[in-house]
């Protein structure tokens, strides 16, 4: 027998980047929020950088890869036909509990690619439009960084100085300079001082394994402390399997398997999706009905489709000078933004970033996450101490453009613990792609080089890197070729709003997150100035 | 997943050959980490199908049926062996060997020996240089290059 609960007015499915950051904002003006989260808390004992076997438990019950990590409360992905791995989390933070938190922004320019380069679409909104949105997401998260730099516009300071870069960030800010190539601190969500009751980041390096000192911002920590103080209920092991919508198709509530098994249905005035970009489009999939045969709002037939990542390239040099590169946040040190935009001398158009990042502990090493597995044998102990401490990685970060062929479906069989529908991810490396990283190798080899490093090793595309899932419920003007309007609002139904990583347009050549959570404000702002008829 | 006791002893002496012995330490068998490696694989499939997989394609490895088995082999017929399964079952033979590497680099005595501070991360962290603006004195001169919209 279903458990219905009480009425709210907004009902938030996912607790991560975007999902804290509506609840946070809609709850301060009054609304009645609740928001529902497949994982569950996690205490701060519990993350891996606690206990002595953190490598260990980075490549098992912690991994990036939920396929890996395989916990009842994850869903299994379907990617034999993807080159890229999908890696998410689950639990109240969502995937910010993982990454790494590099957060630069997009560019002007992202939002008029069309216009521009005459490829994919232009954004329904501007850099201007979303930047005090940038702002208000920076302050909660809590950004460090620092202005000035020459390859993004000028705007409001950090609420936090820059972390420091350490040796290894010295090292390749000087080749930077000396090739005369653009570098600049990387703006973190990782705190530089102690900021909003929670601590400064100490270094330890695993930022990916989440943080027990509160130094990452992780919206279990930064964001819904405070969400809560103003009312928002959290409810966690709460998996969503449904969104219901009457019959002219507006949203009534949501569906969803508690920790017993046992099925819920949660009433509200609106939903917001806010599961990733894999998750959001996987649930509405599943939320067929008279008035959605095909998916909910799913009308332009574009639902799951356009999925992007951001295909990884790595580039590792190999130096000779003890620096202990393990040491410091391991993605969290500078950028380079010298090949973003399209030039039109190369065979592709748009660019790239390169993130520079550090090495970590000694499975990782021997394993070869950073600079493949050191051999086995007579050799490996040599090989193993020339590598331990002395890799310094050049990831590139690529713009992906949309495909309607890259997508998720439904899988006809896999599901999760719940019985859900899993997603199969469909996806192939464009060639604009393929050349675009193949450029960024090279060039990576040189900024190496120059740094010192006496061996360079690349792997031309990392299949376990899909941190980033964008595009599957694309926002536009025209519901014909979109999802969402410009609010974040679907086209096919005015209560329902999708506000993670499936609305981009385009994914840039950054990481996401920022825009996310920009983004996620941006529509919160809206529903609080424009819906007061969804608050009760 | 339950090793057989030869299957152990097999184990072991793989391992020696994966990691051998360095200054004081003897090899990764030889230290008594396949007990280690075991209990991982029980716990993780895939690391557990590798194990059983390459375990079982070493015992039907012609050059090793031999009496007294692998261990019977001196080095360089040993590492033949294992040439072979890397050759031959490179998906398994890439996870046997991480397996291995996990629970070796995985052990106070190895940490010890190539100075990385066992335990947990936290809360020592780690100490860098604090910020220098002045590493900023050349880029920050550039003129801005963002593309304008």
């Amino acid at each position: 027998m279903t458990i219905t609960h009480p009425s709210t007015d907004i009902l938030i499915l996912g607790s991560g980047a975007s999902g804290a950051a509506v609840a946070c904002r809609l709850s301060k003006s009054g609304f009645n929020v609740v928001c529902l989260e497949q994982g569950r808390w996690i205490k701060p004992e519990e993350f891996p950088n606690e206990h002595a076997d953190w490598e260990i438990q980075a490549r098992t019950n912690w991994a990036f890869d939920p396929n890996v990590r395989a916990l009842d409360v994850d869903y299994p992905l379907n990617v034999d036909e993807s080159p890229i791995d999908p890696l998410m989390f689950n639990a109240v933070g969502g995937s910010t509990i993982h990454w790494t938190a590099h957060t630069p922004r997009f560019h002007p320019s992202d939002f008029r690619v069309k216009t521009l380069d005459g490829v994919a679409d232009d954004w329904p909104l501007s850099y201007d439009e979303l930047e005090p949105y940038y702002d208000a997401y920076d302050a909660l998260m809590g950004c460090s960084g620092i202005n000035g730099d020459p390859a993004n516009p000028p705007r409001k300071e950090r609420p936090m100085p820059p972390i420091p870069i350490g040796q290894d960030g010295e090292r390749m800010a000087r080749a930077f300079d000396r090739l005369g190539w653009h570098w600049w601190p990387s703006d973190s969500y990782v705190n530089s001082v102690p900021y909003r009751g929670r601590q400064a980041c100490n270094n330890c390096g695993n930022t990916g394994l989440g943080c027990s000192r509160g130094a990452k911002g992780q919206t279990d920590v930064a964001i819904w402390p405070e969400a809560i103080a103003n009312g928002v209920e959290l409810r966690t092991e709460s998996r969503v399997f449904r969104v219901e919508t009457d019959a002219e198709g507006k949203a009534t509530g949501a569906s969803y398997y508690d920790a017993d098994g046992e099925e819920n249905f949660q009433p509200a005035n609106a939903v917001v999706l806010a599961m990733n970009g894999i998750g959001s489009p996987r649930i509405m999939l599943n939320s067929t009905s008279g008035a959605y045969p095909n998916g909910l709002c799913n009308s332009s037939g574009l639902l799951g489709k356009n999925l992007m990542f951001h295909p990884y390239a790595m580039v590792s040099g190999l130096f000779d000078d003890g620096l202990q590169t393990y040491k410091g946040p391991l993605a969290n040190m500078i950028l380079c933004q010298e090949f973003y935009e399209t030039d039109p001398s190369k065979d592709f158009v748009r660019g790239y970033t390169y993130q520079v990042a550090r090495s970590s502990g000694p499975v990782s090493t021997a394993c070869g996450y950073m600079f493949g597995r050191v051999p086995w044998g007579a050799d490996h102990h040599a090989e193993f101490n020339r590598r331990f401490g002395d890799v310094t990685v050049m990831g590139v970060i690529g713009e992906d453009l949309p495909e309607e062929h890259n997508r998720i479906e439904l899988d006809p069989k896999l599901t999760d613990s719940n019985g859900i529908p899993s997603p199969k991810v469909f996806y192939t490396l464009s060639d604009n792609s393929r050349r675009q990283l193949d450029d960024a190798v090279e060039n990576a080899k040189t900024a190496l080089k120059e740094a010192g490093a006496a061996h360079v090793l690349a792997t031309r595309l990392l299949k376990g890197a899909g941190w980033h899932l964008m595009g599957t419920a694309r926002m536009g003007a025209d519901p014909n070729t979109s999802v969402v309007d410009r609010w974040g609002q679907t086209h096919d139904a005015d209560n329902i709003f999708v506000v993670d990583g499936s609305v981009f347009v385009t994914c840039a050549a950054v990481n996401p997150t920022p825009t996310i959570g920009a983004l996620a404000l941006r529509t919160a702002d809206y529903i609080d100035r424009e819906r007061a008829d969804l608050k009760s | 997943m339950n090793l057989t006791d030869g299957e152990f002893l097999l184990l072991a002496s793989v391992m020696d050959i994966i990691v051998p012995p360095v200054d004081e330490l003897p090899g990764a068998g030889e230290m008594g980490l396949a007990k280690e490696a075991e209990e991982l694989a029980a716990r993780i499939p895939e690391y557990g199908e590798s194990l059983h997989r390459i375990l079982e394609a070493l015992s039907l490895e012609p050059s090793v049926r031999v009496e007294g088995g692998f261990a019977a082999l001196d080095e360089e017929q040993r590492m033949a062996a294992i040439e072979i399964l890397e050759a031959n079952m490179s998906k398994y033979f890439d996870k046997f060997v991480d397996l291995i590497y996990i629970v070796y680099y995985s052990d106070e005595r190895v940490h010890e020996r190539i100075g990385w501070r066992s335990g947990p991360l936290q809360p020592l962290g780690w100490e860098l240089p604090a910020w220098d603006p002045a590493i900023l004195d050349k880029v920050s001169k550039r003129e801005p290059f963002w593309r304008r919209v």
